[in-house]
This record gives C-alpha cells, structure tokens and sequence, in this order.
C-alpha cells in the first residue's frame, strides 16, 4: 500500500514536472494540510505557516528533479523541506506565540457541541493556550518530535521518515519533550516527593 | 527498576514487542512508588491535551490563495518552459539547414572542382617520355613538364618539328602551354646547354590527335 502510494506520487510528479497541473494539483491536496498543520504548530504564526507550506511545493514546481524517489517517499521529502523552511522562519521572524485557529468554524463548532458552560470552555481554553506555548517554547528538535507524534498522532516510524532519524532518536527526543513540557507546565509540582531513589 | 530508570524510559504509550519486559518492570514500580504514579498521571493529563490540542486543529488547511498562487507560478512556469523549447527547437533547426545547405553546396563545389580537373586533364594528356623530375625540390616545383592552363588552336606557325617527326596537320593539333625545365627538352630530342638544364621555362608544345607532342616552340625568352 505504501510502494502503491509512493509510485503513485512518482507518477504525478513526473506528470507535473511534464506540465500537468492537475497532477500538480493532486500532489498540492494530498500533503498541503498536514505540512500547514506542521509547519503552523513548529512556527506558531499562520502567515509563516502559508509562506512555508508555498516555498515547499515552489520547489516541487521548480525543481521537481530534486525529488529522488530512492531515497524515501514524496512525504519525507516535502517534509525535510518543511524543516529547513521552518528553520528559516524561526531565525528570521520573531514568533507569534498566541497561536489562534484561522478557521472560524472550529471555535464555532466547539461553542454548538460543548454541552460545558462558559467557565470550564474559558479553563479549558486557557489550558490548551498553555499547552501550545509551552510546545512553541519548546527547543526545535524535541517540538518536531512531539508535534509530529503527540499532535499529528504520527507513528514513530513515520516521524523518524518525516524527521530523516532512527526510530530510537524519535522516542528519546518524545520523552525528553514530554519532561520539558511537564516541566515548563509546572505539573511536576505537584508531584510528591520520592519517597526513596530506588525500590 | 528506579525512579531514574522509570524517568528515563517511562510507560511507553506505544510500547513495541521488544519493549515487553521493561514496560513490566515500569508497571511493577508505577504499583509502588507515588512520586513516579504522580508523574505518570501528569504525563497522562499532558497527552490528553496534547492530543485534545491537536483534534482542534486537525482539519486546519491552507487558505486556498495559496493554491490559487501556485497553480498561477506553475503555469507561467511551464508555459516559460514551452516557449523556451519551441525556440531552442526552432534555432537547432535552423542551424541545422544551414549546415546541411553548407554541406551540399561543398560536396558540389568539390564535384564541380573534380570534374573540371578531370576535363582539364583528359583535353591535354601529359606527354610520352618526359623525364623524370631530376631538380631540386622545390617547395611548389612543378613536375618536369606541367599541363599549362590555355589550350588553344593549333593554328600557329613558328614550331619547331620535333626529331623523327612527320610534320601534322594542324587542324587536328593542339597548342598546349607548359612549364619544364630546360633540361627536360632532351627527352624530346633537343639540344640544351647543361648550364641551364635546371632552368624552368615556358614552352608551347604542338600535340597530335595521339597524345604525341610533335612540335615546340620555344617563348623568346626562353631562348
């Protein structure tokens, strides 16, 4: 299933290299979203999120021999991409921390089906505020880590594709994330003390 | 397993086969130790909202300019491409014929050379006996004796009959102009001053119907 995806990519990206928009199209369809999702989470700021999202398939459009099909599939590829471009924007633009849905109909959604009432929306929305900036502080290698497997629910086998790393690499950049997390969450005072440092 | 140990690895929420015995042991000790029970839980709590956080934005996509400016990038791209092509197509074509056209006008040139040489050759044959080049060698030395480039008439009177020879018809003679030594005029019989056989000089040589010269007539200042 994975070979049969990886040619069919192959295929629309020779047709698009060939100048077949439609295949162009298809290829845009099928990894825009998750690379916005990815490249808005790692940045925190929507317009570097676009700007990142159309540097990758500019590249595809103008260099698509860049793309070689024996070293990984076209995902990995546009995902390694994504970083440099993330890279890039971190070091050139100051981060927007409040990272607010650019869709109107999500908050709306969540207001029509929440049965809670506005006091525990507004904590749980506080909440979620912490959490993403608490990602967004967090240091690039172990925020690809925990965007790609916590937030994006990616395998760790698909994140160390994504990420050009071993499996290892992945799990031991999670759970150093997760501590940082925890700690920059101060969830770790309320944590009792050990009672003793080996049982 | 200790509290570091349960730190480092933790309870894998994705544990792999190989991880079997470790997330046992990580169980065993999540049982009695409350410090990393804590932990854990706060792990729990963190996972939740992580994944709480990434639901929320699951079906976040580009706005749709962004496509609407990249299909506008690649077809300028490709119609850029297209035009390029059509040109450099277009100018290999070109230079193509023109260097086909100069081929064809060359190998003619040269036919047409040939030929003219060949007509050349076959209208005044050289003549029977003539010595072998005994001068020196000269960078552009003629042979000892060299077709001329006028064929004319043979209607001039002041030859000189070869030794042995039977005076021809003129009608059915040709005058050929050459270039040879002085010495070379032996061959046909003639007395020369050794002094100056290695002169080159003009002669006018009367050739038969048969290829024979059978008369000369020596240009005055050859004399």
């Amino acid at each position: 299933m994975q070979i049969d995806l990886q040619e069919r990519d192959d295929v629309l990206l020779r047709r698009s290299a060939k100048g077949d928009e439609d295949a162009f199209a298809e290829i845009y369809r099928r990894y825009q979203a998750p690379l916005y999702r990815f490249a808005l989470r790692m940045t925190g700021s929507p317009w570097a999120a676009e700007e990142v999202v159309q540097d990758i398939f500019m590249t595809l459009v103008r260099e698509p021999k860049k793309y070689d099909p024996q070293r990984g599939a076209l995902g990995a590829f546009l995902y390694g991409i994504a970083r440099n471009r993330v890279m890039k924007q971190l070091e050139r633009a100051p981060r927007e921390l409040p990272l607010e849905n650019t869709d109107g109909t999500s908050r709306a959604n969540f207001f029509a089906t929440d049965p809670m009432t506005p006091a525990h929306w507004a904590e749980l929305r506080e909440r979620r505020e912490q959490v993403r900036s608490a990602v967004l502080e967090l240091p690039i290698e172990f925020r690809e880590a925990i965007v790609l497997c916590e937030l994006e629910e990616m395998s760790y086998e698909e994140a160390a594709r994504a990420l050009e790393c071993p499996v290892g690499t992945i799990r031991s950049r999670l759970h150093r994330g997760r501590a940082l997390l925890l700690a920059k969450l101060e969830m770790l005072r309320e944590v009792p003390k050990r009672a003793n440092a080996s049982h | 397993m200790t509290c570091e140990e349960f730190a480092m690895t933790g309870l894998e929420p994705r544990p792999s086969a190989e991880d079997g015995p470790l997330q046992l042991a990580a169980r065993e000790h999540l049982r009695n130790c409350p410090h990393c029970a804590a932990l854990h839980e706060n792990w729990q709590t963190l996972r939740g909202d992580l994944h709480a956080l990434g639901a929320e934005s699951r079906e976040l996509e580009v706005p749709s300019r962004v496509e609407m400016r990249l299909r506008q990038q690649f077809r300028i791209k490709h119609s850029t491409m297209r035009t390029r092509r059509t040109a450099a197509i277009a100018a290999w074509a070109l230079a193509a014929a023109a260097v086909l056209v100069g081929a064809v006008s060359w190998i003619n040139w040269r036919h047409q050379e040939s030929l003219n040489v060949a007509g050349r050759r076959n209208a005044a044959p050289p003549a029977e006996g003539a010595p072998p080049n005994s001068g020196p060698a000269a960078p552009l030395a003629p042979t000892a004796m060299e077709l001329g480039d006028v064929v004319v008439a043979a209607n001039s009177v002041d030859f000189a009959l070869l030794p042995g020879v039977i005076p021809p018809s003129l009608e059915e003679a040709t005058v050929v102009h050459v270039q040879m030594q002085r010495g070379a005029l032996t061959a046909l019989g003639l007395s020369v001053n050794e002094e100056q056989g290695a002169d080159w000089i003009q002669v006018d040589l009367l050739v038969g119907d048969d290829g024979v010269p059978q008369a000369v007539r020596l240009p005055h200042s050859a004399d």
